[in-house]
């Protein structure tokens, strides 16, 4: 088992065999598809294609579960926003009536679209995540020649994000043994104290940021650069080779997105207007 | 060869109301291995991170007196140039990762003084061989246990080739079997490589065992400095700066007060036990 | 005689799956200053915290002074079991120590002149001075930050006192002061005192009871003069005896007894054998 940024998955998923920068290009390009396609059903389509490269990746799904919750009040708040709060506009067609509230088809559309649009998104992002490594990232902003010390911000982020998650539990661990109680309290009340975990959160980082600046000069680190203006060897791209497979995934990525674009602006196709729910609702 | 000279340093950090450092002399000689001794705030760290250039580059206080490196003013010289020379592994090593692999943990260092890819791979094999941390390349540091953080710490600083390596209470965050393997490492350090070495260490069980000179401080100064074996045989001025020998160095220093001990005191349990049992076989 | 902390048949596993504790048994008396030791990640720490219902366990039992850890209010768990953290500055939370001391009385709901009451005692007790109590806690060197922590659980006067890691990053001098005053504790207050701890010339020389822990299981329970004088049976926790006792143990030949704890002891046997010498 490897451990990813969001989980753990075998060591012979065959993800590993990709370079990191053909799954980077994999998030970017592919978060892109869902914007351009307004019909659900195909974004529908789309969500059910990455479902079964997480299957193939052999990311352990039971983990998808925990992103149930937060899909369902997305889809909640989009519904009410686009409904009640979606305003009026003479070519609504009624379609039915909820106690004094008058129901219209295009904001449940809309609705739906815009649902059906995240959906996939988010299934990228989980992809991504999980079969990346906080490196695999590093590694593709590297081959893409973004300077060194952006790319070690982005892993110093990533790190202390795990550091102050793991404060934050021994903290809240802390105030329990301090005989602090959520039971049967206000929901008011818990985010007032939440500031007290703040305080000792900063007071840590404000002590470690200076035993890390320590350590950074220690090892011979300054932001000005390097010490004898050498370029950096940048050893970790040693172990990395952009390969065939690489180029042609990369390739069909883009391939899809020219056609995606191709279809939808010249052709029309997959619009809001083309989709099956139209067709079902308004004959 | 000379490599460590301190000649009357006193410190001051600007926040502080005293001088943390209030004359320390020292010297130390190429390839020997210095122990430091001496109760928390007496001023061992802050008198490490003058060597390598923290103070007075990153720190803001009074610095008189001078601190010389090979020879070098360490004031008139880059603090770049004092960290190749001078490595510092840092009592905490959760506080000193800066990668999410140890082999990036490793290579950091390595790059910032600018190796090649080449010297790179052989100096990662080297210095995990002499570590024993080659089967945790891949592994992210907070999947390691203590000592293998502690090893690692040690192995990052040590790729840079530093002449002098220093370590600040390497063991503190230990179990008793990870403070043995980090000693097992500095032992074979001083043994294979030869590479000068200063270490702070309150477990002084291990550090007598390796250490060729011992130094104390207290409240600023260095009070008393000598070969190990003389250094511990002054029991009572150790004991009057808080400082406790080896358990079984305690022991024969107390029987000794009471004139039950003769000859010098012992640093470990074989030389107690041979002692003990060579005055037991003449009282038969 | 019932146990104040009775620990039946104790699994815990953590939320990634991986199981710190495997059906532990474990019995805290009256009268026990109790060491737990063990490798890093024998499950000693876990262990600690499911003594107080930070952690509830995943299966078994734990019951403090007859109150079923996993449904008992954290108010009725605080007031008999306290948690001393080892660093510090994860429980400093408050602007000013005398707050900071105050803030576990105050959160039990205790009257502001009972908990200032406590506060005083609290402060007296660790050996704080006045003038401290207005100062903010992060400015306070870590000896004095570590008082705090300490007697931010004493105000809560819990019958129990765990103190996690109580000598690391400390000198030798600054250990024996620590274990000192919770020696006194123990002695003057009937605390019962549980250490968790990898520092085995400690335990020799303060604890009275030594429950050694590895892969999440108990393997010794004993007196600590018994439980040292089993150096193989230890070495399967990668636990070593102290020193001291570790040179009585290679002159067994000689008739050394093999639980020999402390420096002075050892002294005074050896006097004892060379009294012959003629």
């Amino acid at each position: 088992m490897k451990k990813t940024l969001l989980g753990y998955i075998p060591e012979e998923s065959p993800v590993y065999q990709l370079h990191p920068l053909t799954r980077v290009m994999f998030l970017l390009i592919v978060s892109i598809y869902p914007m351009l396609v307004a019909a659900p059903e195909w974004n529908l389509a789309l969500t059910v294609l990455i479902l079964g490269l997480l299957v193939y990746a052999k990311v352990r799904m039971n983990t998808i579960k925990n992103y149930i919750p937060i899909m369902g009040s997305m889809g909640f708040i989009i519904l009410i926003s686009y409904t009640i709060f979606g305003g009026y506009e003479p070519s609504y067609i009624p379609i039915g009536h909820l106690g004094s509230l008058t129901l219209y088809f295009q904001p449940i559309r809309w609705a739906i679209v815009t649902y059906m649009r995240l959906i996939p998104m988010i299934f990228v992002v989980i992809f991504f995540f999980s079969t990346s490594r906080e490196r695999d990232l590093i590694v593709a902003l590297r081959t893409l020649r973004v300077p060194f010390a952006m790319t070690y911000l982005v892993g110093m982020g990533l790190r202390s994000v795990g550091m102050v998650m793991e404060d934050f539990q021994i903290v809240r661990e802390a105030e329990k043994a301090r005989g602090f109680d959520t039971r049967g309290k206000s929901l008011f009340y818990k985010l007032r104290k939440f500031i007290m975990y703040i305080v000792p959160l900063f007071g840590l980082a404000l002590r470690r940021s200076e035993e890390f600046s320590n350590a950074l000069t220690a090892r011979a680190y300054t932001f000005r650069g390097l010490l004898n203006q050498q370029k950096r060897a940048d050893y970790v791209l040693s172990h990395y080779h952009l390969s065939f497979v690489d180029y042609i995934f990369i390739f069909t990525l883009i391939l899809a997105l020219i056609t995606l674009v191709i279809l939808r602006y010249h052709y029309g196709l997959m619009g809001v207007e083309s989709t099956v729910i139209n067709k079902l609702v308004l004959q | 060869m000379e490599i460590v000279r301190i000649e009357d340093l006193r410190w001051k950090y600007s926040e502080a109301r005293e001088y943390t450092l209030k004359g320390v002399n020292l010297f130390l000689e190429e390839g020997k291995f210095l122990g430091i001794v001496g109760p928390n705030g007496a001023g061992k760290t802050t008198l490490v991170y003058t060597l390598n250039g923290l103070i007075p580059y990153r720190y803001n206080g009074i610095k008189k007196g001078r601190v010389f490196i090979y020879g070098h003013d360490t004031e008139a010289t880059p603090v770049e140039k004092l960290t190749s020379w001078v490595g510092l592994v840092f009592s905490d090593p959760e506080a000193q990762f800066t990668s999410m692999t140890v082999e990036d943990e490793l290579v950091f260092g390595m790059e910032n003084i600018g190796l090649d890819r080449k010297e790179i791979k052989a100096r990662l094999e080297w210095v995990t061989e002499l570590t024993n941390t080659a089967s945790l390349l891949e592994k992210p540091p907070y999947e390691l246990s203590g000592g293998q953080k502690q090893r690692v710490a040690i192995a990052s600083v040590l790729a840079m080739k530093p002449k002098l390596l220093i370590m600040d209470e390497p063991t503190s965050m230990l179990d008793p079997i990870g403070r043995e393997t980090i000693f097992e490492v500095i032992a074979r350090l001083k043994q294979e490589e030869g590479i000068t070495i200063i270490a702070i260490e309150h477990n002084l069980e291990l550090l007598a065992a390796v250490a060729d000179d011992m130094a104390l401080l207290n409240d600023g100064q260095i009070i008393f400095q000598a070969q190990t074996r003389e250094f511990f045989n002054n029991y009572d001025l150790l004991i009057a700066n808080q400082i406790y020998p080896p358990e079984v160095t305690q022991m024969a220093g107390i029987l000794r007060k009471e004139g039950y001990w003769p000859g010098s005191l012992p640093l470990n349990i074989e030389q107690a036990r041979k002692q003990i049992s060579k005055s037991l076989v003449r009282a038969v | 005689m019932a146990a104040y902390i009775d620990v039946q048949n104790l699994s815990y596993s953590y939320p990634d799956g991986t199981l710190a504790l495997r059906k532990v048994n474990l019995r805290v008396n009256n009268g026990d200053f109790l060491a737990l030791i063990g490798q890093n990640g024998s499950g000693k720490t876990t262990l600690s915290k499911c003594l107080n219902g930070i952690l509830k366990p995943t299966d078994g039992t734990v019951l403090v002074d007859g109150f079923d850890t996993s449904t008992a209010s954290v108010a009725e768990m605080v007031r008999r079991v306290g948690y001393v953290f080892q660093n510090p500055d994860h429980q400093i939370f408050n602007s000013n120590v005398y707050d900071e001391i105050a803030y576990g009385p105050r959160n039990i709901g205790l009257r502001e002149a009972e908990v200032k009451d406590r506060v005083i005692e609290a402060t007296r007790v660790v050996g704080l001075k006045d003038e401290h109590l207005s100062v903010h806690p992060f400015f306070l060197p870590k000896g004095l930050r570590q008082r705090v922590a300490i007697a931010s659980i004493l105000a809560l006067r819990p019958k129990v006192i765990i103190v996690d890691e109580p000598t690391t990053g400390q000198d030798m001098y600054q250990s024996f002061e620590i274990m000192n005053f919770l020696t006194e504790l123990h002695e003057k207050n009937g605390h019962i005192i549980i250490i968790v701890t990898h520092d085995m010339p400690i335990v020799a020389r303060y604890a009275k009871r030594v429950v050694v822990m590895a892969m999440g299981q108990i393997i010794m329970d004993g007196p600590t003069a018994e439980v040292f004088s089993h150096p193989e049976e230890l070495s399967k926790s990668f636990v070593k005896p102290p020193q001291i006792t570790r040179l009585g143990q290679s002159l067994l030949t000689y008739g050394f007894p093999p639980n020999i704890l402390r420096v002075e002891e050892m002294a005074a046997v050896v006097k004892e054998k060379m009294v012959f010498t003629p």
